[in-house]
């Protein structure tokens, strides 16, 4: 039914091009048959563009000045792009945009990776089936800030639970720095946001993995295919569109974390830790460089939209597959 | 006989195999129960410690004498870290309970419009609504934080009502329009034909069959508002009108030993999102997934 709808906006606007006279004061009246509709999604937009486009906008115009610290606007003054070329040419950035790289990636990747294998495991009935699910969900649903205390103490360089146990089994003399040392901080972050982050991916595959046909699997067994050719020939292509979507969602949300690492090192040691919010955060609400700080979002933004793109790309795609 | 015997061992062959990636399965879930379970099992160990018993080495791993302590000093009102906590909590109450009622008094009709009504930049519309999801809070702190210090709403409530109202809408949108899609359309025009006018159909007839979806956004909602930190940690810096993630964040960079208050604090600000999910999941799930998934 969705499909359908969408094809009927396409194919209206294909016919309107056509013939563009009629089509404007076609275009009008149709708006205007319309209008009841619109009072229906005003009260949204109206919210929207109050607290979304001005903000872009001004976002935008401030990326050009230099502010002096503590927000007295009216002494701003114009720079060009004197914001964006010390934020390109700056080691820090290059330094945390690799961060920021490494975080998504490993995050996003392992996450769906993790999720998918468990959607996969709890994909047929046993008893408890419903219970694990909702343990596994848990540290999905509760705040990132409890979660980042919980595992900070987890990693706690005297008294951590890790540590006590790397010591234990005698694999160390002194308990390890996870998060207090350059080398081992990224990598201990990531393993939080993963284990915040894997039941998103095993609920969205869960989901999709409702969608395959048991008849083609059945088959497929009748035919002689193994669990392995029946997953990579039936399961797997069923579940492309849902994983395009859960991929990008997660990018996305990697991308634009701050609470885990702001809570549990602040950037910290040495820059180790920083990624692309936090270090806008900081510049911004820490040293008060609200023009570069600015900029910096304008480059983020410009990112997000290209990540957009793809995702309402994958979304519509979708659609027209099940209007075809 | 001899074909019995010939039909019977590529099955039992074939079951061998499966059995193979069973045991992994299982082996696998095993380990990421273990992975997740421990960090919390851990955190409520933790939390019925006294911060003494906390800080050994080699750690009890069982507390050798539990005790209840930092939960009753984080909820007697009498302490003086119970009453912010508690303060804490009802303000991260008031806050997510007014913006799920708000957000679903203006995602419900916006929702219902995009799933029903074909106007012009119906489209348009609705994907710029997905796309400010994917904006972080950041790009929009620092004109909102402008703007809100501009109409006086700094360390208010209503400021962040109003940024979570934004921030929560397009996914209320996304989820609501999901279970609008699911309603056959026949029944309103049916109620049409009886006479009732479109609103009243919309009114009389989808929003009751819509409950679940809208009780499942409500949730959505509330666990988004409830755990929300960079927003209240930016807009309010006065201690009583904290959130509990921006007041716990605050308090425990000031007491930075106090472990045991620390997990009971984090276990207690995660008990209502839990429970709301746990009793609600089967809804919770369907309606996030129900956008992306074809039927």
């Amino acid at each position: 039914m969705q499909g359908r709808v969408v094809v009927t906006i396409v194919t209206g606007q294909a016919e309107a091009s056509r013939s563009p006279e009629p089509a404007r004061s076609g275009m009008v009246r149709t708006v205007w048959e319309h209008r009841a509709d619109y009072a229906y999604v005003l009260p949204a937009i109206v919210v929207m563009l109050v607290v979304i486009a001005y903000p872009i906008y001004y976002t935008a115009d401030l990326s050009f000045f230099m502010t002096p610290p503590g927000l007295q606007l009216r002494d701003k003054t114009f720079v060009g792009f004197d914001n964006y070329s010390a934020i390109l040419t700056s080691g820090v950035f290059w330094k945390v945009t690799w961060n920021t790289l490494i975080w998504t990636l490993a995050s996003t990747i392992i996450s769906f990776a993790l999720g998918f294998a468990t959607a996969l495991a709890l994909n047929r009935e046993f008893i408890g089936r419903g219970v694990m699910r909702g343990i596994l969900i848990i540290p999905w649903v509760i705040s990132a800030v409890a979660a980042s205390y919980i595992w900070k103490w987890i990693y706690h360089s005297d008294f951590g639970i890790i540590g006590a146990i790397l010591v234990g089994l005698h694999l160390t003399d002194r308990p390890p720095n996870f998060i207090d040392s350059v080398g081992t901080v990224l990598p201990s972050l990531i393993v939080v946001n993963i284990w915040r982050e894997f039941p998103f991916a095993m609920i969205m595959m869960m989901a999709g993995l409702q969608t395959v046909p048991e008849q083609l699997l059945r088959a497929a067994k009748v035919d002689g295919a193994s669990a392995w050719q029946r997953f990579w020939h039936v399961t797997f292509p069923h579940l492309r569109n849902v994983s395009t979507v859960t991929v990008l969602l997660l990018a996305v949300a990697n991308f634009n974390s701050f609470i885990i690492p702001w809570i549990m090192t602040g950037g910290g040691p040495s820059n180790a830790s920083h990624i692309w919010i936090t270090h806008i955060y900081e510049l911004a609400f820490g040293r008060q460089r609200w023009g570069v700080a600015s900029a910096y979002s304008v480059l983020l933004f410009f990112i997000l939209m290209t990540l957009g793109y793809f995702y309402v790309r994958a979304l519509s795609g979708d659609k027209k597959e099940r209007g075809a | 006989m001899s074909t019995i015997a010939e039909t019977a061992m590529p099955r039992t062959h074939r079951r061998k195999r499966v059995d193979g990636w069973r045991w992994a399965g299982r082996i696998f879930l095993a380990l990421m129960l273990f992975y997740t379970a421990v960090p919390m099992i851990w955190m409520l160990l933790t939390s019925i410690k006294s911060g003494f018993a906390a800080m050994q080495l080699p750690p009890q791993w069982w507390p050798a004498e539990p005790t209840l302590a930092s939960y009753q000093k984080l909820l007697d009102p009498q302490n003086s870290v119970g009453a912010d906590f508690l303060r804490f909590f009802w303000n991260s109450l008031f806050v997510s309970t007014l913006t799920t009622i708000l957000g679903l008094i203006v995602a419900v009709p916006a929702a219902y419009a995009f799933s029903r009504f074909t106007f012009p930049g119906r489209n348009f519309l609705f994907f710029s609504v997905l796309l400010r999801n994917m904006f972080p809070a950041v790009i929009f702190l620092i004109p909102l934080f402008i703007l809100m210090r501009w109409i006086g709403l700094v360390n208010t409530h209503g400021s962040l009502i109003i940024t979570y109202l934004t921030f929560g809408l397009p996914l209320a949108i996304w989820l609501l329009k999901g279970f609008y899609d699911n309603i056959p359309i026949q029944l309103e025009q049916a109620a049409r034909i009886d006479g009732a006018t479109r609103f009243q159909a919309f009114v009389l007839i989808v929003m009751p069959l819509s409950i679940p979806g809208i009780i499942a956004t409500a949730i959505y909602s509330f666990i988004g508002a409830w755990n929300e930190y960079i927003y209240a940690y930016t807009f309010l810096s006065k201690n009583e009108q904290l959130t509990l993630p921006a007041g716990i964040q605050r308090f425990f960079s000031e007491n930075t030993t106090d472990f045991p208050g620390l997990m009971a604090a984090s276990f207690m600000m995660s008990v209502p999102v839990v429970v709301l999910f746990l009793v609600l999941q089967r809804s919770f799930v369907r309606a996030l997934t129900e956008g992306a998934v074809k039927h």
